[in-house]
Order: structure tokens, then sequence, then C-alpha cells
């Protein structure tokens, strides 16, 4: 080998180790910048990576009645959700996942696409309350390294076991964007009360959600729990609702088969003792999301079932707000309990004739007989008396045309006509002829149930307008505190004797000649009063025969009992009932698993509804009639 | 054959380095892969055994004087494009590549020991002619190179294939090859790429590359595994997350953690502290077999020596560039630490070649 040769070759070797020296070099400097220098970046970067905060939904307070009887409770059910954070196809994972769970694919897309701008990292629900086979198909899936996007959540949802007092209870269902944006405690995604008592006491049942922090795989399988954050489980409520009442309620409107609302109360409170709006629906179709179909039926009925009756209807009470204007003429000093009237079937005011529902007329009646009889004649002349503002003044005193105040969302207020009233929305005068049939519960006048029941809870306590209420205690985990009873939305001093004369004609209605005998319970001196009011008069009744819309009366039965030292007031609306003594029937039940669980007896048993002997004569019948009138 | 007092002329010191990378790379292995529940669990096992035998190999490299080796690297040569040819029409097919031949109990890469086979080849041919290579030699050797490169490059194998030409480019530029020569290679080389990317390349390929130069284009696609490569480099911080503490490797965020990215793992868990003792002993290794070559008795010893250390070199410093996510995600494993039986046994054989220069340098 050549000198040369073998100098140049060294040459080329040093070069060649010098280039291999600087590259290594290069790279120690390479690593050292990402390791050391950007280290924290990196390191957060690795833990996004691996670590995942799940939601852990805390379980909503569980709702007791009066005596402790669970209304509404949890139950386990699995929920499955996409987490978008590490997807790498979202179309695939979507594909995917609905033919796994058997969903229409353009549904789930529906649903991740109104979650599209979300943190990637916060589960979109696919479904709720997912059946055993969904889940472990899911579950097969992801141990095939498929779907590891899609996780299986156990979640605490709501259920109403006995399926009982719907619109009283309420549902609870994923919070809605405007929800979010005026109240900052809530987050997207949370299951909150949406109506009833759910809603109203949404804060005190919700619980605070828990988070846990987990490792996951690059396939999204949890390796092992980081650190917990447990769920505080929501506040327990007991109700002031009685369950023997409530389930009286239902089981008694449903062997009558109408629809309507009844509220039952503790007059000396106004704790609400049974509640109910028919129809009704299944609470628990919304607990774990409710799917389209059944939401447009529910929307699309022509029943709707969703609103509720007791504080959203508003009806004429009909024979029902006589002792109103019965009260306001005593209290006046217009009459006195031995003013007679003299009936023969019909009167005349200011030119035109006015009927009683009794065309024969019942001959002169003081004011109990009147009550009892409910002699239209009687009532007429005594409104026309007092005058359109006295009854507003002392039917307001009573509860009616106000809101009750009642802790149950969106109360609607009802209506007792005033002279100012019609100035201030119709800008016309007030005609002293229209206060003829105010005498009656008929023209204006309109009334929510909820507010007849406390109209006769302030007749039964003496003047007290109490505030109904739903909630009797809380317990947050530290035992059951009772809860204040509201204070009384007004007081008013009635004389006692004047009273007594109505609370009389009260206890003749059903235990004398009235129509609410059928409510009598013997030994306990039910004071009530039935009432049938048209829908429509019946000149329009007769234009709109031919139509299939339901036009046959409601029937109301309002009540306390016993007379003296009342401890139950309420009231029974049937919609469509056709007559006020079908209302007392259904209130009959009510009573009577009252005072039989008050006495030790045993609780009634439901009768049918062939054992309710329900009267469907429709007093259509009678032509001619065109001045309204309570018919009984 | 082997003289007694050669056993003192062995290089204990690079063997040293050599069984230290491989014994890390067995550890990398067991920590990514050492799990109960897992079906690869026996790999570490799998990899002890190729060290084995590639140390075997080695003595058998050792042993003979490799002018005997050379002296017989045009048969050698011939039955190594004969193999190539075999595996590309009946070898064994896994992942879409066909690179295999199939053995009782595991399957050979012939493509390993193209390597140590065009070394040879090169070595004898530069060497022989001896002087200042002309464009003719240039141009042979040239052709050497490329019939195996194209055979394994249609495979397809892209990445083991192009680790032949560093072997030529070395070996011709100790040779004494002009240096404007090699610009004009270079310079070739550069205008080749277009009509490549055109033409030549498969759709991944071109993905391949393309995403190296902008990762976040398809963050989830072909640019995860760079992103994640950084990811799990830059998290091991100066020291490391600890042995089989690592997150992103031991989750497999990061793919075939054991092979094409351990030494992402090893970043990972022994932190920036580890990587300088490997990239350490790495250079170590290479300077020190450079340093035979500069020993070497005789021109053909060098060449050889060059021929064999320089597609180690090149996948050295290309996968450790790879593993920080600073390189196209390419298949090119780490040698001496990947797991991988085949290229183990065909660099350690390779190595017994670079010691057996070094301890024949007296004898003649």
């Amino acid at each position: 080998m050549a000198i040369e040769e073998r100098r140049k070759a060294n040459q080329r070797l040093s070069g060649l180790q010098f280039v291999i020296a600087v590259l290594f070099s290069l790279l120690a400097v390479c690593f050292w910048v990402l390791q050391v220098v950007q280290h924290a970046k990196f390191e957060e970067l690795a833990e996004n990576n691996h670590q995942r905060t799940l939601a852990w939904r805390a379980p909503r307070g569980l709702v007791f009645d009066r005596d402790g009887r669970v209304m509404v409770e949890n139950r386990h059910s699995y929920s499955i959700s996409i987490v978008r954070e590490h997807t790498k196809n979202l179309d695939h994972t979507i594909r995917t996942l609905a033919a796994v769970v058997g969903l229409d694919e353009a549904g789930v897309r529906a649903i991740v696409d109104r979650h599209r701008r979300e943190p990637t990292y916060r589960p979109i629900t696919i479904i709720q309350d997912a059946s055993l086979a969904q889940v472990a198909a899911v579950v097969a899936h992801r141990l095939d390294s498929e779907l590891p996007d899609v996780v299986v959540e156990q979640v605490p949802t709501r259920r109403y076991p006995d399926m009982i007092g719907a619109h009283l209870f309420g549902y609870v269902g994923e919070v809605s964007d405007a929800q979010v944006a005026e109240n900052e405690a809530l987050k997207s995604g949370d299951i909150v009360g949406q109506a009833g008592v759910e809603k109203v006491y949404n804060a005190l049942l919700k619980g605070e959600d828990g988070a846990k922090r987990v490792v996951v795989n690059s396939v999204g399988r949890e390796i092992r729990t980081l650190d917990e954050d447990e769920p505080t489980e929501g506040k327990r409520l007991q109700l002031t609702i009685d369950y023997d009442v409530q389930k009286a309620i239902e089981e008694a409107f449903a062997s009558a088969q109408f629809n309507g609302a009844a509220v039952v109360l503790d007059p000396t409170s106004g704790a609400v003792l049974g509640f109910t709006s028919r129809p009704s629906y299944d609470p628990n179709a919304f607990a774990s999301g409710i799917d389209r179909e059944t939401w447009t039926t529910l929307n699309s009925d022509d029943l709707r079932p969703l609103q509720d009756r007791a504080t959203q209807g508003r009806y004429s009470p009909g024979s029902t707000f006589k002792m109103a204007v019965g009260l306001a003429a005593l209290e006046e000093g217009v009459i006195t309990p031995d003013f007679h009237v003299s009936c023969a079937g019909h009167a005349t005011f200011y030119g035109r004739p006015f009927a009683c529902w009794k065309k024969s007329g019942h001959g002169s009646v003081d004011l109990r007989h009147a009550i009892e009889q409910s002699c239209d004649v009687y009532f007429y002349t005594v409104a026309n008396m007092v005058g359109i503002d006295k009854i507003n003044k002392w039917s307001t005193a009573l509860g009616l045309g106000v809101k009750s105040g009642i802790d149950l969302p969106n109360e609607l207020q009802g209506l007792v006509p005033s002279t100012e009233w019609k100035q201030r929305v119709k800008k016309e005068k007030w005609y002293a002829g229209e206060t003829i049939s105010v005498g009656i519960g008929q023209g204006a006048v309109a009334v929510t149930p909820v507010s007849m029941a406390v109209y006769m809870a302030t007749l039964a306590n003496g003047g007290t307008r109490v505030t109904p209420h739903l909630l009797k205690a809380v317990d947050d985990g530290t035992g059951w505190k009772p809860m204040p009873v509201p204070p009384p939305q007004s007081k008013i001093e009635i004389d006692h004797d004047k009273l007594q004369a109505i609370r009389d004609g009260l206890w003749m209605v059903v235990n004398a000649g009235g129509t609410g005998g059928r409510a009598r319970i013997p030994g306990h001196d039910v004071a009530g009063k039935t009432g049938t009011a048209q829908v429509i008069s019946n000149a329009g009744r007769l234009a709109a025969a031919r139509s299939n819309k339901d036009l046959r009366d409601n029937g109301w039965f309002v009540f306390f009992a016993p007379r003296d030292n009342p401890e139950i007031a309420g009231v029974v609306f049937l919609e469509h009932g056709i007559h006020g003594p079908n209302a007392a029937q259904v209130a009959h039940h009510i009573l009577d698993t009252f005072f039989a669980k008050k006495d030790g007896r045993p609780l009634p048993v439901v009768p049918t509804h062939e054992q309710m002997r329900l009267d469907y004569k429709d007093p259509y019948a009678r032509k001619g009639d065109n001045q309204g009138g309570g018919q009984e | 054959m082997f003289e007694r007092r050669l056993y003192f002329h062995i290089d204990w010191a690079l063997l040293a380095a050599i069984l230290a990378l491989c014994g890390i790379g067995v550890a990398m292995i067991y920590s990514t892969t050492a799990d109960p529940t897992r079906a690869s669990s026996h790999l570490w096992v799998t990899q002890a055994y190729a060290i084995g035998l590639g140390l075997v190999a080695m003595v058998v490299t050792l042993t003979l004087d490799y002018r005997t080796f050379t002296d017989k690297s045009h048969f050698i040569y011939i039955g190594l494009v004969v193999v190539l040819l075999y595996v590309l029409f009946l070898g064994t097919t896994q992942m879409g590549a066909r690179r295999w031949i199939a053995l009782k109990g595991f399957n050979l890469q012939p493509s390993e020991f193209a390597k140590v086979g065009v070394a040879l080849v090169l070595a004898k041919f530069f060497g022989e002619k001896g002087g200042e290579p002309q464009w003719t030699d240039l141009a042979i050797g040239g052709v050497l190179t490329l019939i195996p490169l194209a055979l394994i490059a249609k495979e397809p194998d892209l990445g083991t294939a192009v680790t032949l030409v560093p072997i030529f480019i070395a070996i011709a530029y100790l040779a004494g090859m002009r240096l404007r020569i090699l610009g004009i290679i270079f310079l070739a080389i550069l205008l080749a790429a277009p009509p490549a990317w055109m033409f030549a390349l498969k759709p991944y390929q071109k993905s391949r590359i393309s995403t190296f130069l902008d990762p976040s284009q398809d963050a989830k696609g072909a640019g995860y595994q760079q992103i994640q490569a950084r990811i799990t480099v830059g998290s091991g911080g100066l020291t490391g997350k600890g042995f089989k503490q690592g997150t992103q490797g031991q989750l497999r965020f990061l793919p075939v953690a054991h092979n094409d990215f351990i030494f992402s793992v090893l970043a990972e868990e022994q932190g920036f502290a580890g990587v300088l003792v490997a990239l350490g002993l790495y250079l170590f290794v290479i300077l020190r077999a450079l340093e035979s070559a500069r020993l070497a008795k005789d021109q053909l010893g060098s060449y050889l020596v060059l021929g064999v250390l320089a597609s180690f070199t090149f996948q050295v410093i290309y996968n450790v560039t790879m593993s920080a996510g600073l390189a196209p995600v390419k298949g090119l494993t780490l040698p001496l630490m990947s797991y991988g039986g085949s290229s183990m046994i065909a660099t350690l054989a390779g190595f017994g070649l670079v010691l057996n220069v070094r301890m024949r340098r007296f004898t003649n």
C-alpha cells in the first residue's frame, strides 16, 4: 500500500469520524431541547394522552311522602357515549356504533352534531338508558379494540315507581341551552328537573356531580383509577303528600274514566295531601331521555296531557261560586242568613229573563236552603244586590281569581271580574246586568282547581287564605329538618254566625236534600258543593253539535270535612264530567280513604266504573235555556 | 485459522460496548412487552436467543480470516441475489410485504444479511482494484449495489434497501473517489427525487414524507406516530419516568414500541440521561470501529470495516432522529437494540468482521 494512499485514506477516515461526532452531538442537542427545554409541554401532552376525566353523576335526592314512603327513587342505568378526544375517524365511530347498537345512523349523527362545539373530552351521550344487549355489544367491540372512543357508564336514573302524580313530581331531562345560559351552576349535559317538584326543588334535589380521573391506554380501555371525587347525593325531600290519599285520587279518576284535576289540602296549614291532573303521562319516559316520537305525541295530543290542569287550567266554577257571592252579601250587610227569596223557576233583571235550573221553582228559600238547593234565582238576586266589585273583593279574600302561591312552576291566575277589570281590559263600562250570571259562577269568572281548593280551605278555617305547599322536610344527610309552613296569603275576620250559615248550607248539600249526597261519609259531616259549568253557551253548543269537540259540561265538587274543625278541604274537577254529582262520587273515595286512614279502618277498595253509577244523561237535551245557569 | 495469540488482539472494549447496547435493548423490549396478559410477553426471551445466535455468527466471522470471506464474496453475493429472488417470489407475506423466509420456528429476513454481503463484495472489488476509482469502477460498484437494492425495494422494503447506498458511497469515498464525483452523486439523487416522487413512490410512502413536513396535516393518521414519538421523548425529561413506568410506550400510544421506536421508549423511561448513555455507546462503537479501519493492514480490511459500519451508522442516526419525531417514519430499526432476530444476527456477524480486521492487523 502506497504511503500517499494510506495518508489520504487516514485523512478521509478522520473526516468521517469528525462528521459522525458532529452528527451525534447534534442529536444530543435535539434530545436536550425536546427532553429538557420543552419537557413541560410534552409532559402535559403525554398526560392528556393517557389520563381521562370521567363525569360521575350524583344521584338525585329521593322524594318521600309525609309518612316516609318512597315516591321517587333512582335506579341504575347504562349510558353509551362517544368521547371524541382521541377519535381518529368520527365518521367511522358513528357508523360502527349505530350498527352495533341498532340505531339509525342519521339519528346518532344528529346527536353528535348538536354537541360538536363542546370540548372533545366531554362525552356525548348517544343512548341514555341502554339495554343490556346494547351494552354487551359495545363492550364486545371494545375488546376487539374497535370503538375505543365509546364509553359505557353506569348512571343513576330517576324512577317513579307508582307512576302517579306525574304533574306533581314532574320529570327530569337534559338541561337546555337557555337554562345553561341563565344558571351558572348548570353545564351542558346535566340532568335537571323540567317540571313539577323536580323543577322547583331542583337545586335541593340535584346533588353535586363527582369525577374520576383514570388512566386509559391507546385503545381507550381504563387501566386504573388515579383519583376519585365522589359525587354528593342530592338532598332528600319529604313532601306533604299522603301516599294513600294520592293513590285514592288517581284510582278514583281511573275508575270514573274522566279527565280533570284534584287538589286536597290540610285547611289549617295549606299542606297539599293529594294532587293530580289528568290525562297524565309517564314521567319515567323522560328520565332516560324521551324519544322524539313520544315527545311529539305528548305535545300534539288534543287532550294536552303535559298541561297541569290543577294550576294552569282555568274554568267556570258554576254553582261552586255561590258561597263567595253569599259571603260577600253577608259580610257587606246586604243580607242576613234569614234573607228569603221566592223562586218561581225564573226571574227578570234589567228586562231580561234568567232561568233557575229547577223550572218549577224552589219557592221561598233562605241562604242555607239556597245553598243546599243551589237555587239560581236566590243568587241572581243577591248578586244584583251586592254588586260586582264587592263580589270581587270577597272572592279574592277567599282565594279566587288570584294565584294560590303553590310551590309548583307556572301557576296561572284565575279571574273574577270587576268594573276596574272591564275598564282596563275591555275598555268598557261594566253593565249591572252582567253581574247576574256572575252570581251563579258563569260569565267571565274563571278559576283554577288549586285556587278552588284554597277557597274551600279558607271557608273551612274561617278566613285564612293558606298557601298550598308541598315541602314538609329536607334531609341533607344529617337528618330531617322540618320546613317552615309558608305564611298565609291573607287573612280576614269572618263573623262566625255568617260563616256558619254557609257551612250549614254546604253540610245540607251532602247530608240533607242537596246534590252532593254521593260524597257523604257517615260520621264525618262532609260539607261540599257541586257545580256544573257549561263550556259553551247552549246556542253555541247547538251550532257546534256536528263538530267532534267534547262540549259536555264540566263537573265540580268542592268540599271540606268535618263541617266543624275541618281536617281536609279540596276540589275534584271533572273535565266534561257532565254533572257535579259525578265529581262528588270521585271525591267520596278520596274522603273515604282519608277518614279510613285516620280512623284506623282498612282503606276502602276503589269502586269499579260500574259501581260509581255515574250520570251520563246530557242536560243538553233541555233547549231554549239560552241563558247559562247552574243546573243543580 | 484461529491462532491462540489472536485472542489477545480482540477488541474487548468494542465487544463490551456492543453487548451493553444489546443488554439495553433487551431491557427495553422487556419493559414494553413483558405483560402476562399479552401474547407478546416472551419477546425479550426471543431477543436474548437472537443475541446468542448472533454471537455464534460473530465467532464464525471472527475465526476465519476476513480475506477468506472476501475471496468467496462473489459466491456469497450470487447466493444472496438468489435468496432475494426466492423471497421476492416465494417468501412469506406479512403486513403486505414479502420479506421473509419461513424457517422452523422463526422467519429469516435475508435483506438484513444483504448489508454484510454487499460490504464484502464491494470491499473486495475496490480493494483489489487499488488506486483512485475510475468512472467504470464506480459504475460496476454501483451496479453491484443496485441489484440487491432493487430486489429489496421490490419486496417492498424501501428502508432496508436504502441502507445499502451508504455502503457503496463510504467504500468509494475511502478508496479515494473524488469529492467532485461525490457531489455529482448527491446532485443526481436530488434530481432523481421529483420523478421518484411522481412515479416510483407508493402512496403510503408519499404520505409518510408529506406528513413529516407537516405532521399536524394528518394528526390522527400518518402524522400520529411522529407526534406521539415527540411526546414520548419530550415527556421523559432529564431522568425519565422509570423502568416500566412510561405511559406512551406502556399504554401503546406509540406503535411498535419494542421495534422501530425502542429508542423513544428509552428516552421516555430513562430520560435524557439514558439517551446520553446510549448515544455515547453508539458513538464509541462507531468511532472505535473506524479506528479498526485505520489500523487495518490492507485496504481490503479497512474497506470491509467501513462497509459494515456505513449501513450501521446510517441506520443508527436515522432511527434515533426518527425516534425523536424529527424524521419521516420509516420501517428502519435501531441495530443492536430493536427487536428482530435477523437484524441482530446480521449486525453481530458484521461486527465479527470488524473485530476480525483489527485482530488480524499484524498477521500476514
